[in-house]
């Protein structure tokens, strides 16, 4: 190893939530989590250089990084928050040569599950307090999440009659589990595109759609249809990428590890979203998740624990997961050849202009291992 | 003599065999949509070399035009489900 750091907490390293949260964590258990990353970046030619951009979580009430300690035979790193999202970054970069290229991470990771009460909510949003300025851009669309035409019409038919932005939001977040399914052959956790989704339904108008739309997909997918449909009824909205830890107590359709809490995590970026309501602050939530549970344990979207977890993701999460960043369409740093970037939710690298797949970690190479801490 | 010379250059680069396509490229939506259109022009016999990139959404491809033809270079993008448009043909400086 040409080089090993150690960075004792994420203070140092300015990993920051890059916007406040009123509502903060529950009084809930404490739960720790150790987790590895090995990188050893493959090519198909035996000389070539190579740059990786590796999403960091960000620090919260409810998530927070103890420690971080890196080493490899890279030639530079960086980290930074230097992009629109202020998303988490870990850069590295190898010259051109016939070695191994080779980065390894570990980092210990704190979670609280993370709920706002119903009633804060409720009584913050009959307020209708005017929305901050730095959650302003969580209105506007992306390249991916379109607010306008298709996209509005539906969001407005299932707000039809509705003056308060949580009922609004509720309403939309009950409509997307209710005509939303998981999709198992999608690849990764899906691309998010919002205007495509609607352009492929049977019927592309707003009428069809707001009473037959049946949308398939991943979590990327499922939570930019949240998001978009809820930036387009005037609430602030925003995907959020991370990666699942471990063990979910309510479900192992949400998250498993073995009897000593160990996980191969490589494959598990998750994708949540979160709706700000003044007052109330961000709050969680999590409609792809219900169509895990559903496809996983082969339940209906009647079925009792269905329906408990609907209730629960309407402004809950589970913290067996750890949020990396919200950022979409956007350009990381340093500049990679290709950009924009549609989500950060995996590693990220580049060989000259091509880019590896970071879908299969195997060819990449990369390896996300994550120990829970009893 | 030396306008002889300048002439064979001339006539080289206007009996060349190598080509350079400019290509728009359309339904690009994230930086791996570059690796597959890649890869699919890569394997194209006659391709001698590509570049994509999306922000410009644009693919530049060196190939040999005694063995491919513009035509079958957009369908090596078609087929991995991207639309392409030749925006010019030039000569390799």
């Amino acid at each position: 190893m040409k080089r090993r750091e150690f960075l004792k907490t994420g203070a140092a390293l300015g990993l920051t939530a890059s916007l406040p949260s009123i509502a903060s964590a529950n009084d809930e258990k404490v739960r720790r989590f150790r987790v590895e990353y090995y990188f050893n970046i493959k090519y198909d030619e035996p000389v070539y250089p190579a740059r990786l951009w590796n999403p960091l979580p960000y620090n919260a009430p409810y998530q927070k990084i103890k420690f971080l300690r890196f080493g490899g035979n890279y030639n530079d790193y960086d980290i930074n928050n230097k992009n629109e999202y202020n998303a988490n970054t870990f850069y590295a970069e190898w010259e051109k040569s016939a070695m191994p290229k080779i980065l390894t991470m570990e980092m210990e990771i704190e979670t609280k599950d993370r709920s706002v009460p119903l009633e804060l909510i409720k009584e913050a949003s009959k307020k209708n307090l005017p929305y901050p300025k730095e959650v302003l851009k969580y209105l506007k669309p992306t390249a991916h999440i379109p607010t306008n035409g298709l996209v509005k019409e539906v969001a407005e038919l299932i707000t039809k009659g509705k003056k308060d932005r949580f009922q609004k939001v509720k309403a939309i977040y009950l409509w997307c589990t209710a005509h939303t399914f998981r999709n198992p052959k999608v690849v990764g956790c899906g691309k998010g595109e919002v205007g495509k989704m609607m352009q492929e339904q049977k019927q592309p108008t707003a009428e069809y759609i707001y009473k037959n739309g049946w949308f398939g997909g991943k979590c990327t997918d499922l939570s930019s249809l949240f998001t978009a449909l809820t930036r387009a009824a005037g609430i602030p909205a925003r995907e959020v990428f991370g990666i699942r830890l471990g063990k979910s107590h309510f479900d192992k359709a949400l998250g498993k590890s073995d009897s000593k809490g160990f996980a191969n995590i490589t494959t598990w970026q998750h994708c949540r979203a979160e709706y700000y309501i003044p007052g109330a602050g961000w709050i969680p939530t999590d409609p792809a998740d219900v169509t895990k549970l559903e496809l996983v344990e082969k339940y209906s979207y009647d079925n009792p624990k269905v329906q408990k977890l609907v209730k629960k993701y309407l402004h809950s999460w589970e913290m067996n997961w750890v949020g990396f960043n919200h950022a979409r369409d956007f350009v990381l740093y340093p500049k990679p050849v290709q950009y924009p970037l549609n989500m950060f939710g995996y590693p990220y690298a580049e060989v000259n202009d091509d880019v590896l797949n970071y879908y299969v970690p195997k060819s990449f190479e990369y390896k996300i291992t994550s120990q829970e801490l009893f | 003599m030396k306008k002889i010379f300048l002439s064979l250059i001339l006539l080289n680069s206007l009996f060349s065999a190598e080509k350079v396509a400019i290509i728009q490229v359309s339904g690009m939506t994230c930086p791996l949509c570059t690796t597959a259109i890649k890869r699919s022009l890569k394997m194209t016999p006659g391709v001698i070399k590509a570049k994509v990139l999306l922000h410009t959404k644009t693919a530049a491809v060196i190939f040999d035009n005694t063995k491919t033809t513009p035509k079958k270079l957009l369908h090596a993008i078609e087929v991995v489900g991207y639309k392409g448009k030749i925006q010019q043909i030039k000569e390799v400086k």
